[in-house]
């Protein structure tokens, strides 16, 4: 046997083995999710749930570390809950797909997206709160810190192009108007509220999320936009928040109904969620869940 | 055992596996294109071709929902045709310095240098973008905000430099040396052979390269989403704002219902991107074709 031919036929043999076991791989993995998919639990949508899904993760894992000290009857498997993002329509969709076990999403649903969800489940966390803030360079707050709706539709469709068409007393600039993507969460939330059909300018900067919305009116005193009002907190010495209507963007109001520029946070899931589920679901909606949702900025929900 | 493998079994074995590695890549561009074509097929259907790619009025969400991409459209070739237009002139100067001009040891530093510009994340250069280029440009143009297509073009061009450097540069030094020798016997000056006798021959490979740089200009997606601004506005000049379509996609992908005619609308619109690039792709390479055979 020539050394150089039995060295290559080896090579072949690895080559098909490989294929082999490449495929048998394959199958492994499948057969380890269908085994380990009770003691994990996936998460996916919006981006502005995520870090609260993920900052409760991480307590909820560290607390407990494994199931059976969650609630004794269940088996001693580690807690995995996965968290990844994709906007609300992505969230919405894998959780009828199964892709994910919940989807997260920050928008009221349509009726048809409810009827899809009719054996699954709606949980609202809290709500996020968009306020209509400017930057502190900008003189609006010290002259007119209250909008009215009229004047937000102007300025957002690009009836008004200057600030001095607001008020004499502000300055001869450009109002930059900033929002996010137009269809997505936070402009629908907008759009109910204040808008009401009439369509954004088309000179509005559309930014690709709410930290660079949050951000373009930190850097840029010409700007307005709807921000979150948790990124408003963060930031209270950049970001002023106006009120509208005269109804200031406080807890008080947000929570009685009365500023209504707000989008419900929401977790759906095509079925019924299982024990370990219920049990995250359960923490998420203890005190110590509210707390983590109080703390990113967003309004938990009042019980 | 000796025999099993054969020569002439392993050769045939090996044909076939190569083959069909190759078949498979190629059958893959098509099953992209197929199924973006599914995914769309109803906006063509009911809106036509003319009307998705003419009108410029974009409302995904109104009832009814207009689509009309022409401003994307429009945007984006701007874009990318910018990126080039600051790109080309830098990249073919560099690379005839590089391959011509450059003291050997210099040109082993620029080169590994230049190569590693194409491995940072285009989010590193779209941030980079955004609190440099567009702070300087509203600073120092007093603009009330700085994105525009020119922004987007800058960082585009500094992306796509070096590929254009890269092939250029191989195309230059795959001129026969003959060419420089012969030159150089009748006297010419160094500048003179660079620019009328070795340009000319590499000039394939170079328009090769500026094609490449296109095809990654067009579809780029990070930089462009935030620095061109994203307005809906038909764009009539470099320094206004526009949304190239990679920007539109990713804006509002993620938001958009599936299934829904907005879905198809976006699956529409990657696939007129891809169709651009095909295209241009395609006619380049006939259009080198041709000339090649007149030379």
């Amino acid at each position: 046997m020539s050394k150089r031919s039995w060295v290559s036929s080896l090579l072949v043999s690895i080559m098909i083995l490989s294929m082999v076991l490449i495929a048998g791989c394959g199958g492994g993995v499948d057969n380890g999710q269908a085994t380990s998919s009770q003691n994990t639990i996936k998460f996916g949508g919006s981006s502005t749930l995520a870090p609260i899904l993920a900052k409760c993760a991480d307590d909820f894992t560290e607390e407990y570390k494994t199931w059976n000290n969650v609630d004794a009857s269940l088996p001693e498997e580690p807690i995995v809950i996965f968290v990844s993002t994709g906007g609300s329509g992505f969230g919405f969709k894998s959780s009828l797909d199964k892709t994910f076990d919940f989807g997260m999403v920050t928008r009221d649903l349509s009726d048809e997206e409810k009827n899809q969800l009719v054996d699954g489940t709606i949980i609202q966390l809290g709500s996020d709160v968009l306020d209509i803030a400017v930057n502190n360079e900008n003189p609006l707050p010290s002259i007119k810190s209250d909008l009215t709706s009229a004047e937000l539709v102007a300025i957002f469709s690009g009836e008004i192009k200057t600030w001095s068409e607001l008020d004499n007393a502000l300055p001869e600039r450009p109002i930059v108007v900033a929002v996010r993507d137009l269809g997505g969460g936070a402009s629908v939330v907008f759009d109910n509220a204040i808008m009401k059909g009439t369509p954004i300018s088309t000179d509005a900067l559309q930014l690709p999320s709410m930290g660079a919305l949050g951000g373009k009116i930190m850097d840029n005193a010409d700007t307005i936009g709807y921000v979150s009002s948790g990124l408003v907190n963060q930031n209270p010495d950049k970001l002023i928040p106006l009120s509208v209507d005269g109804i200031a963007p406080t807890i008080e109001n947000i929570n009685s109904g009365k500023y209504n520029i707000s989008r419900p946070l929401l977790l759906v899931s095509k079925d019924k969620p299982n024990q370990y589920q219920q049990l995250f679901l359960d923490y998420l909606q203890s005190e110590k869940g509210m707390k983590v949702v109080e703390d990113l900025g967003y309004v938990p929900l009042s019980r | 055992m000796y025999r099993f493998f054969s020569p002439s079994f392993k050769e045939k074995f090996f044909k076939t596996l190569f083959f069909s590695i190759a078949v498979f890549s190629a059958l893959l561009l098509l099953v992209i294109l197929l199924f973006i074509l599914k995914e769309s097929w109803p906006i063509w259907a009911e809106i036509g071709i003319i009307n998705f790619l003419c009108k410029t009025t974009w409302q995904p969400t109104a009832t009814p929902p207009q689509f009309g991409i022409l401003t994307m459209l429009v945007s984006t070739l701007w874009v990318a045709g910018g990126a080039l237009l600051i790109a080309v002139p830098l990249g073919f100067s560099s690379a005839i310095f590089l391959a011509e001009f450059a003291p050997t040891s210099l040109a082993n530093i620029l080169r590994p240098v230049l190569n590693m510009l194409t491995g940072i994340p285009s989010v590193v250069y779209g941030f980079l973008g955004a609190t440099v280029l567009i702070k300087y440009l509203e600073i120092s143009f007093d603009l009330a905000s700085g994105e525009s297509l020119f922004a987007a073009s800058v960082v585009l061009a500094i992306m796509v430099l070096p590929f254009i450097i890269a092939n250029s540069e191989n195309a230059l030094r795959s001129v026969p040396s003959e060419y420089r020798q012969a030159s150089m016997a009748l006297g010419i000056s160094k500048q003179y052979i660079s620019i009328k006798v070795l340009v000319p021959l590499a000039l394939k490979g170079m328009v090769g390269s500026v094609v490449l740089a296109f095809g990654r200009a067009i579809g780029e997606t990070m930089a462009v989403l935030m620095l061109a601004g994203n307005t809906m506005n038909l764009p009539f000049s470099w320094f206004d704002k526009g949304e190239p379509l990679p920007a539109l996609i990713a804006l509002e992908l993620g938001s958009a219902t599936p299934g829904s005619s907005h879905y198809q609308a976006l699956f529409a619109t990657g696939f007129v991107l891809i169709l651009i690039v095909i295209v241009v792709n395609l006619g380049i390479n006939i259009l080198l074709q041709r000339w090649q055979r007149t030379v």
